[in-house]
């Protein structure tokens, strides 16, 4: 199995504001986990600093041992990370098949695209995510639950082994939640690893066998959904001080 | 040793069926058609004066269209182009004029020389990003016209008069003409066929979205640095032309003016769509022929450049393509 994560001791200071600290966890390689927090725990932070986009102030992480502490974030996603962002993004004006071939000419990418061609690689990947008649349309027109499929496409065209997906299922309905779902559960099964946040708790906690939960950059957690959902400081973190569950 | 003869014929073959196909197409006729009026010209006019007018549009299609790639296309904002197209002017006419090179090879001097230059204009570009790279490329444009103005200087920018009795491609209008336009296409069809290769998608990525593009792994410094060079070559290839066409150079080619040109051009022709700019910068030095007589050429493009702004932001390229293909399929009943 082996430990595909390991991040020790992170703390990410903006200013006087603590947003994460001295934060720890391991995930093993083909986990499916989760990561919890109300509003504001740091969760996003936490993302960004594996994946590059924020340095820590203090701590390392590394990835399959290597350490990627401070590194570009193009170069973590050529490692082997890939995530996603809590506010969609994508190529605007592009057409959904370019939108998916930029990840796919990624350093990392490009080992699969030489072989089948970059063209057929992003086709593959649109028919994964269920957007492959759409092909040639561009995001600006398409709604909501499209793009979070989109943004999961663009993500594993650099073949990752470790997939963060941010707040997936954020604005979508029950319907669209469902496919956003089955499409993950697909891509664990095909081995990668996925560390997702959530807001929605009752999808996510259905659906990961572990998760950590975080609450003012503290780590406060880690176990099952069931464990989690009945530890004491979990629950004043979400509810408040009070008598919980009367 | 036949076996890779034979994969090097079928590359061409399917090279030359895929021209084929592309003239099929709308686009294509089009563009074939165009092609064709332009090498015509020499045969209803062989004047300095009216050849010379297409031939100061081609030396500014090339500069426009090199703005629309790092500009319209990757989205750097770059307001201080005439750098590269003085950079490249000077260049070509120091080896041209003083070591008496043939033009060919000191063009492409030129063209390295700005490619060298946007290279160092493009690193500090990388932190710096919209209306603020605008600004600082156009300040940097600014005090490089000054730093060529500078009598102190002059003993090796040349000063205020600059290097004048460049010798020309050719003395023969017709020839200097064809040389002239067939630059102006090869570095059209270079320029749009990056645009549309795999490396093209890359760079509009990083226009839409930096850090989308960064996440999808794409190193989008060195893409960044790729435009300036490939825009700056182009340019740089426009300043060699513009200095043996005009005789001299001097430090008026890193005037605000003919950046703003580029985008004028562009803007009329198409922002993003390399062939836009060649198209906008012929209708502007056609259109200023005419006006000359009339009314101040800047004052008029000053207008046109706000009525495209407000009514034609896609420029006039594009609406016009797509009314014609209405027609073309109206036309022949699809």
């Amino acid at each position: 199995m082996g430990i595909i994560l390991e991040v020790k001791n992170l703390t990410k200071k903006f200013g006087g504001l603590t947003a994460v600290n001295d934060f720890s966890f391991e995930i093993k390689r083909g986990e499916f986990l989760g990561l919890i927090g109300p509003n504001g725990a740091g969760k996003t932070t936490i993302f960004n600093l594996i994946s590059g986009f924020e340095k820590p102030s203090s701590g390392s992480i590394r990835f399959d041992g290597v350490d990627i502490t401070g590194l570009k974030p193009f170069k973590i996603v050529n490692l082997g990370i890939a995530r996603t962002f809590q506010l969609v993004r994508s190529f605007k004006f592009l057409s959904l098949l370019d939108n998916v071939s930029v990840s796919c000419l990624s350093a990392r990418g490009k080992a699969i695209s030489k072989k089948i061609g970059t063209e057929e690689y992003a086709s593959s990947i649109l028919i994964e995510v269920g957007l492959v008649d759409k092909a040639t349309i561009p995001p600006v027109v398409l709604p909501h639950g499209d793009l979070r499929k989109l943004q999961i496409g663009k993500a594993i065209g650099s073949n990752p082994e470790l997939l963060l997906l941010d707040e997936p299922f954020s604005g979508l309905s029950f319907e669209e939640q469902l496919g956003i779902t089955n499409l993950i559960k697909r891509l664990h099964e095909d081995g990668v690893t996925i560390f997702i946040t959530g807001h929605v708790l009752r999808e996510l906690m259905t659906l990961v066998p572990r998760v950590i939960a975080m609450h003012q950059g503290k780590f406060i957690a880690d176990g099952s959904p069931q464990e989690v959902a009945n530890n004491k400081i979990v629950l004043e973190a979400y509810l408040g001080r009070g008598e919980g569950f009367a | 040793m036949s076996e890779l003869n034979m994969v090097k014929t079928k590359k061409k073959h399917k090279t030359i069926r895929l021209i084929k196909s592309w003239l099929r197409t709308f686009n294509g006729g089009l563009s074939l058609f165009c092609l064709i009026i332009l090498f015509c010209i020499p045969l209803l006019t062989q004047s300095l004066y009216y050849l010379g007018i297409f031939i100061v549009a081609a030396i500014f299609a090339i500069f426009a269209a090199s703005w629309n790639f790092l500009t319209g296309f990757t989205g750097q904002v770059s307001f201080g182009h005439a750098i590269f197209l003085g950079i490249g002017g000077y260049a070509t006419a120091i080896f041209v004029r003083f070591q008496d090179w043939h033009w060919a090879p000191a063009l492409l001097i030129g063209g390295i020389a700005a490619l060298l230059i946007a290279i160092l204009v493009g690193i500090p570009s990388l932190r710096i990003k919209g209306p603020y790279l605008a600004l600082a490329t156009m300040a940097l444009s600014v005090f490089i016209m000054q730093l060529f103005i500078n009598e102190k200087l002059a003993f090796i920018l040349f000063g205020e008069p600059g290097i004048d009795r460049v010798p020309p491609i050719s003395t023969d209008p017709v020839e200097k003409y064809l040389v002239y336009t067939i630059i102006m296409v090869i570095s059209i069809i270079v320029m749009t066929l990056i645009g549309e290769s795999k490396v093209g998608t890359i760079f509009k990525s990083i226009r839409e979205d930096e850090t989308g593009a960064e996440a999808s792994g794409i190193n989008v410094t060195k893409y960044k640095i790729w435009a300036f060079m490939i825009s700056g070559f182009f340019a740089g290839i426009a300043g060699g032309l513009f200095a043996m066409h005009f005789r001299n150079t001097t430090p008026m080619m890193f005037q605000p003016l003919y950046s703003f040109y580029a985008i004028i051009m562009t803007a009329i022709g198409g922002i993003a769509i390399i062939s836009g700019s060649a198209l906008g910068a012929y209708i502007f030095f056609i259109l200023e022929a005419f006006l000359i007589d009339l009314w101040d050429p800047v004052f008029i493009f000053s207008i046109i450049l706000i009525i495209i702004l407000r009514f034609a932001t896609r420029g006039l390229l594009r609406p016009a393509l797509e009314r014609l293909k209405e027609s073309y399929d109206f036309i022949i009943g699809r």
